[in-house]
């Protein structure tokens, strides 16, 4: 339960879902989604919850992994309608594969999404990356749910004005969605406007180059975790050759 | 029957807290309401229960014995004109004009003859015809509370919802929101409206619910 540096969980979440992509077999992709689970733990993702949270995603995947399965033809059949193979072994592994590949990417990412914004951006900087474009990732991930707050506020005002949108022609219902949307971007363009001033009022970008508050350093547990994820990735690896 | 049932309303943001608790109370047609209560103590917050904005945990809302949680938000919206407490959540369209506009062309105020002339009577009530043609964004705080003001009282609509509207207006445009108010009950329109200020509590106004965290006291 200790607190990773932000580029112990960039370099982790690198190495983690590449191997999710190169490695094909289902052995191998659960043995790494065992030990992606088991950083999750460790960097304390409250795993329940994201689960939960991320309930609608799951449908999706489940939906492509029989996609996968159908079309994926090859091996033994498991289940056939007359002369057709709906389902083989090869379909199945594949659609296995899939949710497992999913899975892994998404509960990496979990380990850079509960991290302070602030401190991702601190981590970029370490790693080489100009500063103002941490903070213009910052920002960006800060904006997308304002945009939407004020597109629903616009869309209560629309109905409350009396507009019933169920029953608007699709045509005239388009033309007024990009009607609201212009004035919700244009508020939270304005709000951008302020941050920005209020950015410069604090020095941002005044001298060309900038210390940090906070050092980063890395800690022995930093060491030791990526040591050990590049260690399981090998071993794995190998288990699966 | 009365126009509003409160019955029994409870309310909270999150699990932890209770900010409106089993709160009962009833509006009659043309009845003039006011409702005050310190900051933060749910005014708000109850109004947009009233309006089928958010949904009551325990308790109904019932708009002329209708269920509100039955009621799409574009039928409540014909039948309650509101008035947000912050008018730039209200203000959603490219020019002035088109604002003033909008319930005619989408909702059910229907009669293109009357829509002008009721425009331009509330554009120049509140003096913002010189903006016509300007975005609402670009407006004052005081003209876009002008501006929420005037598109909600040029709507034919039974009842009227004001969150705390004196705010930001200046001595003359109170005055004219006065006028207006007048207007409403000379018509026979009931309404209700957050305030703080004695003037319009006292000289407004038939009926004063005060929320408290215990609940509304009438007055
Ligand atoms: N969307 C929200 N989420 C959580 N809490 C809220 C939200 N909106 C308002 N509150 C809280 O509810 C309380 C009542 O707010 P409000 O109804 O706006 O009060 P007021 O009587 O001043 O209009 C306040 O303490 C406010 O912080
Ligand atoms: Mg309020």
């Amino acid at each position: 339960m200790m607190n990773l540096d932000p580029r112990t969980r960039i370099i982790i979440v690198f190495i983690v879902s590449s191997a999710a992509i190169i490695l094909k077999e289902v052995k191998s992709l659960m043995l790494l989604l065992a030990f992606t689970l088991v950083i999750c733990i460790l960097s304390s993702v409250p795993l329940k919850k994201a689960t939960m949270r991320l309930r609608k995603l799951w449908y999706v995947f489940i939906v492509l992994a029989i996609i996968q399965s159908i079309f994926t033809q090859g091996g033994d059949a498991l289940l056939t309608l007359g002369s057709i193979r709906l389902l083989t072994t090869k379909g199945l592994e594949a659609g296995i594969s899939i949710i497992l590949r999913m899975s892994i990417i998404i509960y990496s990412a979990l380990i850079i999404i509960i991290a302070s914004p602030l401190d991702m951006v601190y981590g970029l900087a370490a790693m080489k990356m100009p500063q103002e474009i941490g903070f213009m990732v910052l920002l960006a991930i800060k904006f997308l749910p304002l945009i939407r707050d004020e597109f629903i506020d616009s869309i209560t005002a629309v109905q409350l004005a009396g507009a019933d949108l169920k029953k608007i022609p699709l045509g005239k219902k388009i033309s007024l969605y990009t009607y609201i949307l212009t004035p919700s971007v244009t508020k939270a363009l304005r709000r951008a406007r302020y941050i920005s001033l209020s950015m410069e009022c604090r020095g941002f970008r005044a001298y060309p180059t900038r210390t940090y508050y906070c050092k980063l350093k890395l800690k022995k547990f930093d060491y030791t975790i990526m040591a050990a994820t590049i260690a399981s990735i090998i071993a794995i690896i190998l288990i699966s050759w | 029957m009365s126009f509003y049932t409160i019955d029994s309303l409870t309310f909270s943001y999150n699990r932890n807290t209770s900010l409106l608790e089993n709160i009962s109370f009833e509006i009659d047609n043309n009845q003039h309401i006011g409702l005050t209560g310190d900051n933060g103590c749910g005014k708000t917050t109850l109004i947009k229960l009233m309006l089928g904005i958010l949904k009551p945990q325990k308790g109904a809302i019932l708009i002329e014995g209708q269920n509100v949680k039955d009621m799409p938000l574009s039928h409540i919206g014909r039948k309650i004109g509101y008035v947000f407490q912050n008018p730039e959540k209200q203000l959603f369209c490219p020019t002035v004009w088109e604002q003033m506009s909008f319930s005619f062309k989408y909702g059910n105020e229907g009669n293109r003859h009357i829509m002008e002339d009721r425009i331009n009577h509330y554009l120049d009530l509140f003096e913002l015809k010189k903006y016509k043609n300007d975005s609402p964004m670009k407006l004052s705080w005081g003209e876009k509370q002008r501006l929420a003001l005037a598109s909600v009282l040029s709507r034919n609509v039974k009842f009227l919802i004001m969150d705390e509207p004196t705010i930001g207006l200046d001595m003359l445009r109170k005055k004219q929101l006065q006028k207006c108010l007048q207007a409403l009950k000379d018509e026979g329109k009931g309404y209700m409206i957050v305030s703080h200020e004695p003037d319009f509590l006292e000289r407004y106004v038939d009926k004063l619910l005060i929320l408290t965290s215990k609940g509304v006291e009438v007055r």
